[in-house]
């Protein structure tokens, strides 16, 4: 239950720094997607049943704040985790910058996922060119933003929480790695 | 049978769930203009944080486009520098008031023009994706915001609103992929629906025989029953007559600098 709130808080977190903290400071109407990141980080870390509603609880909540179809990003998100928990079992998931090819990868199926449920359920509503058009340069942020919250992930645990565990983290922190 | 399901029960159990996920999202297609009860919650609890950071981060923007890069000028103009920051604080400051006062002033000269009830509203958040376009405002249901009605600047629309809570609303630009506004060319009345695109609109449903030139204003026809007639949408960029067809391909740039958004106008009238 601490798992579930504490992985709900760490998503409205991102919630809130993707809509009105990280704006002002980048250009255009791109952002880095902290949601997609955390649902990659899920699938690598939690289970099928606990991990999928938890996931779509969060696309829920990304439905309140983004776009204006309930329940798109319920089924993105959901998607995307269960995706990845699908292939987690044949990789090397103690591989921290498989986290980040996740990340990518996972861009480009929300992009699709997101086209196909407009173009193929809305008729009127077109957004394939844009997104087309615009998935380089998100495929970059979620890159970077992945990047680094893998680096200050670890700083944050090495420094503040040096003999706890956290969730899944040690499978992060490159020390680790073989 | 029994072992084909044993074998395959976690696939089929993921299907399953992703199929319920995609029903849900295809149900609530048809409830889309109503705000549903887990979105007006997630809007009550993320809307006071969005405010209060808004107000953080205008604030802090202000101190490092006018403060921070002064701090590394060479040190024998230090006591010049200090000087000089105290009265670029006073000078931005000022400048912030008057800007603000413009903008204000502008649109109470343009709510004044209005014969609908107005009410103004600030910008508090951005979109939580790169591929829509909405923006959330620190009015709700409580000042009289609910669905459906339309949002304006002194420059022309902005969009309309989607979702309403108490005190907080979400607003869906006119430059998003659904949106669509009926609208006509204000030079020879030409009708047609400009529909979003990123950070452009296209004007669709021009027929191939009307005469559009780069330039030309479009406004709201105010036939769509959002929008009140003779708003200003935007001005026509491109125009692409093909050979053949019923319509021409014209594309249209919004009036609204919708990155500099921060006061907005809501107009309270309900769809009809």
């Amino acid at each position: 239950m601490n798992r579930t709130l504490f992985y709900l808080a760490l998503a409205g977190i991102a919630v809130v720094l993707q809509t009105a903290l990280l704006p002002p400071f980048l250009q255009g109407d791109y952002k880095p997607d902290l949601v997609l990141l955390l649902v990659v980080y899920l699938g690598l870390q939690e289970d099928r049943w606990r991990g999928g509603l938890l996931v779509y609880l969060m696309g829920w909540l990304f439905d309140g704040v983004g776009g204006a179809f309930p329940g798109l990003y319920g089924f993105v998100l959901l998607t995307i985790f269960l995706v990845v928990r699908g292939i987690v079992s044949r990789v090397n998931t103690e591989s921290s910058a498989l986290l980040l090819l996740l990340v990518m990868a996972g861009t480009v199926l929300q992009a699709a996922l997101v086209s196909f449920a407009l173009d193929f359920f809305r008729q009127d509503v077109s957004v394939l060119s844009q997104i087309a058009w615009q998935l380089p340069i998100q495929l970059l942020l979620n890159f970077v933003a992945g990047y680094f919250f893998l680096k200050l992930t670890v700083w944050l645990q090495r420094t503040f929480l040096p003999r706890s565990k956290l969730p899944g983290l040690r499978k992060l922190d490159s020390r680790y790695e073989t | 049978m029994w072992e084909w399901w044993q074998k395959n029960r976690p696939l089929m159990l993921c299907a399953v769930l992703l199929l319920m996920a995609l029903l849900w999202y295809s149900v609530n297609l048809r409830q889309q203009d109503e705000t549903n009860f887990l979105e007006g919650v997630v809007l009550r609890l993320t809307g006071p944080v969005q405010a209060g950071l808004s107000q953080v981060i205008s604030g802090a923007a202000d101190i490092w486009s006018h403060y921070l890069y002064l701090i590394d000028t060479e040190k024998e103009n230090r006591a010049l520098v200090e000087n000089n920051r105290k009265l670029s604080a006073m000078l931005a400051e000022n400048d912030e008031v008057r800007l603000e006062n413009e903008r204000l002033r502008r649109l109470l000269e343009f709510k004044e023009a209005q014969e609908i009830a107005t009410l103004p509203a600030r910008v508090i958040a951005e979109d939580a994706t790169s591929w829509f376009r909405t923006v959330t405002i620190d009015k709700g249901a409580e000042q009289g915001v609910v669905e459906g009605m339309p949002v304006v600047v002194a420059e022309g629309v902005v969009g309309r609103v989607v979702r309403s809570s108490p005190r907080f609303a979400r607003v869906l630009l006119v430059t998003d992929a659904s949106s669509a506004v009926a609208s006509l060319l204000q030079g020879n009345r030409a009708r047609g629906i400009c529909r979003g695109k990123g950070e452009r609109l296209v004007f669709d449903f021009v027929l191939r025989q009307e005469e559009v030139k780069a330039g030309d204003r479009v406004v709201t026809s105010g036939m769509g029953g959002v929008f009140p007639k003779g708003l200003v949408v935007g001005e026509v960029t491109s125009v692409d007559r093909q050979k053949f067809g019923l319509f021409q391909a014209v594309e249209v740039i919004p009036a609204v600098d919708f990155s500099h958004l921060e006061e907005v106008l809501v107009l309270l009238r309900r769809p009809q």
